[in-house]
């Protein structure tokens, strides 16, 4: 038998992680417990009689609505991926499997990529709940910039889920990994929800496809996008090893 | 069985002035060893560093100080052609608990190019094939442990490194894991066996290490009168 490529390894390796959880239910269940309760407090926080309106039109000392609810979003996708980034490597600590994983012929870089495709499913799956509900909850209607908004969430996953999972891989070596991961992960993740949390505001606030991809925050997304892609496909190998 | 395959004077696994510490412990105090074809048997007590020397030798664990080589090449374990001629089977499973003992072989089968067929080879060996659909985490820790070995046999290494591969074993499926290794057993590989029972691997062991405290205090090699001191 000829033996498998790169990109069949590293898909037989998805498979494997997503044929458990579809078992365990380990790691989706939680983000999406903690993605519902904290959308129904936050949803009690705002008064049911307030408008969006352009942050140059509201009076100073108040603040824009679209502001407040797409941070709200990004803030309950970013505790909700740190706490299923957090699991990552569970399923290879249980019965030490990891050492089993380290052995076989595979780049490093595939064990990094079959985490990170794992870990952007799970996102995925969180934000195809998470953004209906914030659109109930918070009476927000996009008409046909609902795609750019699947663009902005594309962009900022794949920067988080690199950066996350390679955090993932250093905090799984030490006791405490559930506290360690979001010590490790935070600061680097601050650019990218900022840019995120502006990006998303913009579209809430009616702007489209050409206002976000004005903005700088646009072209700074894509650039923490490339470089934590790069840097977790290299890196990895040290950190897990 | 291959009966055959005895000692020889190849060289396979060397350590020069190999130590690990964790921390401020010495796990392995500095060794100087050569590690010939055939069978080796660790023994020494819990805690004496056995498996911290195969974790060693698997590349999983990077030496304080020294080298280790395989083969005449450095021992890392993100060397992909030092990876695939290694079976290792640790102290734990090494296996998805949530697969079947099918589905853990298979992945691996795959993982390592080795036609389906040998996963079935390798289960038949070890007296599992009635068990393959079931899950790993639902089997009794013998049963897991079979199919550990099975797993590290797969790709038909040239390199076996086995840890305690007889722990919760009846003595039937022990037989069953000595029979697989000496099947395994071929000119050119070498097998180290950590236990600290030594009974059952001196049985068939081409050589025996003792290690104390993180020392060797002894290494012998089977020669046609008894067995010799080695270094």
């Amino acid at each position: 038998m000829a033996e498998r490529g790169f990109v069949a390894k590293t898909t037989m390796l998805i498979r494997k992680d997503l044929l458990v959880e579809a078992r365990a239910r380990d790691t989706l269940p939680p983000m999406l417990a903690f993605c519902l309760t904290v959308a129904l407090l936050l949803a009690f926080s705002i008064p049911g009689n307030t408008v969006m309106q352009d942050a140059v039109e509201i009076p100073i000392g108040t603040v824009a609505l679209a502001d407040v609810i797409a941070g709200f979003l990004w803030i309950t996708i970013l505790f909700a991926g740190l706490i299923g980034f957090a699991r990552t490597f569970e399923v290879e600590r249980a019965d030490g499997a990891l050492d089993a994983l380290l052995l076989v012929p595979l780049d490093r870089s595939g064990l990094f990529a079959a985490k990170a495709v794992s870990n952007l499913v799970y996102i995925a799956v969180v934000q195809v709940f998470l953004v209906p509900v914030f659109a109930l909850f918070f009476s927000l209607s996009l008409g046909a910039d609902w795609l750019v908004l699947v663009l902005v969430i594309a962009l900022v996953d794949i920067g988080f889920v690199a950066i996350g999972t390679l955090f993932a891989s250093l905090a799984a070596q030490t006791r405490s990994r559930e506290l360690i991961l979001p010590v490790l992960a935070l600061p680097g993740l601050v650019p990218i929800f900022i840019a995120a949390v502006e990006l998303t505001s913009d579209l809430f606030l009616g702007g489209g496809l050409e206002t976000v991809a004005a903005r700088g925050w646009f072209g700074i997304l894509l650039l923490f996008d490339l470089v934590f892609v790069t840097v977790g496909a290299l890196a990895f190998e040290f950190a897990i090893d | 069985m291959n009966e055959a395959a005895g000692p020889s004077d190849h060289g396979c696994i060397e350590l020069a002035e190999l130590s690990v510490s964790y921390g401020s412990t010495l796990a392995l105090r500095p060794v100087d060893l050569t590690l010939y074809e055939g069978v080796t048997g660790l023994f020494g007590p819990n805690g004496a560093g056995k498996s911290t020397l195969l974790r060693v030798l698997a590349g999983l664990l990077r030496p304080s100080s020294g080298r280790a080589t395989l083969f005449g090449k450095e021992i890392r374990a993100s060397s992909e052609s030092i990876r695939r001629r290694i079976g290792y089977v640790g102290h734990e499973s090494g296996l998805y608990p949530r697969l079947s003992v099918i589905e853990n072989l298979t992945l691996f089968a795959n993982l390592y190019g080795v036609p389906s067929t040998r996963v079935d080879d390798v289960l038949e060996r070890l007296d599992m094939s009635e068990r393959r659909i079931a899950q790993v985490g639902a089997l009794s820790a013998g049963l897991a442990r079979r199919v550990a070995v099975a797993r590290a046999l797969l790709h038909e290494p040239d390199v076996l490194l086995l840890d305690e591969p007889y722990a919760n074993l009846d003595d039937d499926a022990a037989e069953r894991v000595s029979a697989a290794v000496l099947d395994w057993r071929a000119p050119g590989r070498v097998a180290v066996i950590a236990t600290h029972g030594a009974k059952r691997v001196k049985a068939f062991a081409d050589a025996g290490i003792i290690i104390q405290r993180g020392a060797v205090i002894s290494y012998r090699r089977k020669s046609a009168t008894g067995y010799e001191v080695a270094t």
